[in-house]
């Protein structure tokens, strides 16, 4: 039940980040299943492997595919849905615990947040170049359309 | 108006160069409002192809368009090797400097350009429609304002925040949003906006924690500080580098990392003389 109240939210907040970067108006609620996709991949690897790194990684791979799938389906630029999906993942509390400690002076604390926050950009990078490695053949036969991309 | 096809070889540079102006724009187009470089190129490439020109090149920048066409060019006097014809060179040079992101743009070019290939449109008609696209407009303020709250409010509770923080976020992420566009309209440059307005949203996440309510600050601040967060420079640039873009890629990247930092110095820098200013510990 919380888990659902969750990917809701996030599907909500993807779609508020969907407004604000003009996405158009009929791809809200494909970029909102994105966003929500993600993220539920994240909760549900996190549920049994709890590290913020590989859960990242998990669930930018589940959010690429979903995007290039809506992408080749709507005859859209993958971006508009990579983007806003993209949004619950940017490790912004990673920043804040790094910036914080630092500022108080928990040196240590702070490197610590600061490499885990690098680690999980580092994650996400390469979740997206090796679900981008996939060929387009392969992506067409998953979305249904026989077609180059 | 006429097809521009291998028909007209007559005053070939002359058609030649309305494609370029209009390869050119679109191109622009389609980078001002972040598309990515391998898009751009593509998409130019495309087009000139569809009306039927052969020699054009062109290499893009994060910030820049570089395209030319040649008409008798090398090729064709060594085809040709008799007497060589006039070299006619035409070439087109685009600053594109980074600003704000519109999808909604990219999609609409994407479209054209797709529809272009079909030979849908002559050139001229391709003009207008590449005009339209520019002039698509952005939501309206008081739109963009409501859903930087909800994007705010939701990543709290995302982030483990209560209700009640998600809504003391939702209303600093307003407030966020209400500044950032305030102060982008006074032409302040970039890091500034960054530094101030994290700064803000900072000082408010604090203010609710103390004065009004919430149960954690943290999550209060994390949440309105999202919508500032370099998604999509760090999107672009992974993507950059991914089409072998280096360059384009590391610019972005710069931008993407340049953003988080002066987030985490408007955070910071509150976080530290809120208390040595009012006496209060946080």
């Amino acid at each position: 039940m919380e888990m659902l109240m969750q990917v809701v939210v996030a599907f909500v907040a993807t779609v508020s980040f969907a407004v604000l970067f003009q996405v158009p108006k009929e791809q809200y609620l494909y970029s909102g299943i994105c966003g929500a996709v993600g993220w539920l991949c994240y909760l549900l690897v996190m549920n049994s492997y709890p590290s913020p790194t590989v859960s990242s990684f998990a669930a930018v791979v589940a959010l690429t595919l979903m995007a290039r799938i809506f992408a080749v389906r709507r005859k859209t630029p993958v971006t508009v849905f990579l983007i806003c999906g993209l949004f619950p993942l940017v490790p912004g509390a990673g920043i804040y615990y790094t910036a914080y400690n630092f500022i108080m002076g928990y040196n240590d604390l702070a490197v610590a947040k600061g490499i885990e926050t690098i680690k999980i950009a580092v994650a996400i990078a390469l979740a997206i170049v090796c679900t981008f490695s996939l060929p387009a053949p392969v992506l067409g036969k998953l979305s249904g359309v026989r077609k180059k991309l | 108006m006429l097809l521009i096809g291998k028909a007209q070889e007559g005053n070939g540079l002359e058609k030649s160069r309305e494609v370029l102006e209009l390869t050119t724009r679109i191109g622009e187009v389609l980078l001002k409002n972040g598309g990515e470089i391998f898009r751009v190129q593509q998409t130019m490439q495309m087009i000139a192809k569809a009306y039927g020109i052969k020699n054009f090149h062109v290499y893009v920048l994060a910030n820049g368009i570089f395209v030319s066409i040649e008409e008798n060019g090398y090729e064709m006097r060594k085809q040709i090797q008799t007497e060589s014809p006039e070299l006619e060179i035409a070439s087109q040079i685009r600053y594109v400097p980074l600003s704000s992101v519109h999808l909604g743009r990219v999609a609409a070019v994407n479209n054209l350009s797709r529809e272009i290939v079909a030979q849908k449109y002559t050139v001229a008609q391709a003009w207008e429609r590449i005009e339209q696209i520019e002039k698509i407009p952005f939501t309206s303020n008081a739109l963009q304002v409501l859903f930087s709250g909800l994007g705010s409010g939701s990543f709290c509770y995302l982030l483990g925040g209560s209700l009640i923080d998600s809504a003391a976020s939702f209303l600093s992420g307003m407030l966020l949003w209400c500044f950032v566009l305030f102060i982008s309209n006074r032409k302040a440059n970039k890091i500034m906006v960054n530094i101030l307005s994290s700064a803000l949203v900072t000082l408010t996440g604090i203010l609710f924690y103390l004065f009004l309510f919430g149960e954690n600050m943290d999550k209060i601040i994390i949440g309105s500080i999202i919508p500032l967060l370099p998604g999509v420079p760090l999107t672009n640039s992974i993507r950059d580098f991914l089409n072998g873009d280096y360059l384009s890629g590391t610019i972005r990247m710069i931008d993407a990392v340049l953003v988080a930092c002066c987030i985490a110095l408007g955070v910071g820098v509150v976080l530290r003389i809120f208390p040595v200013i009012t006496g209060i510990t946080i």
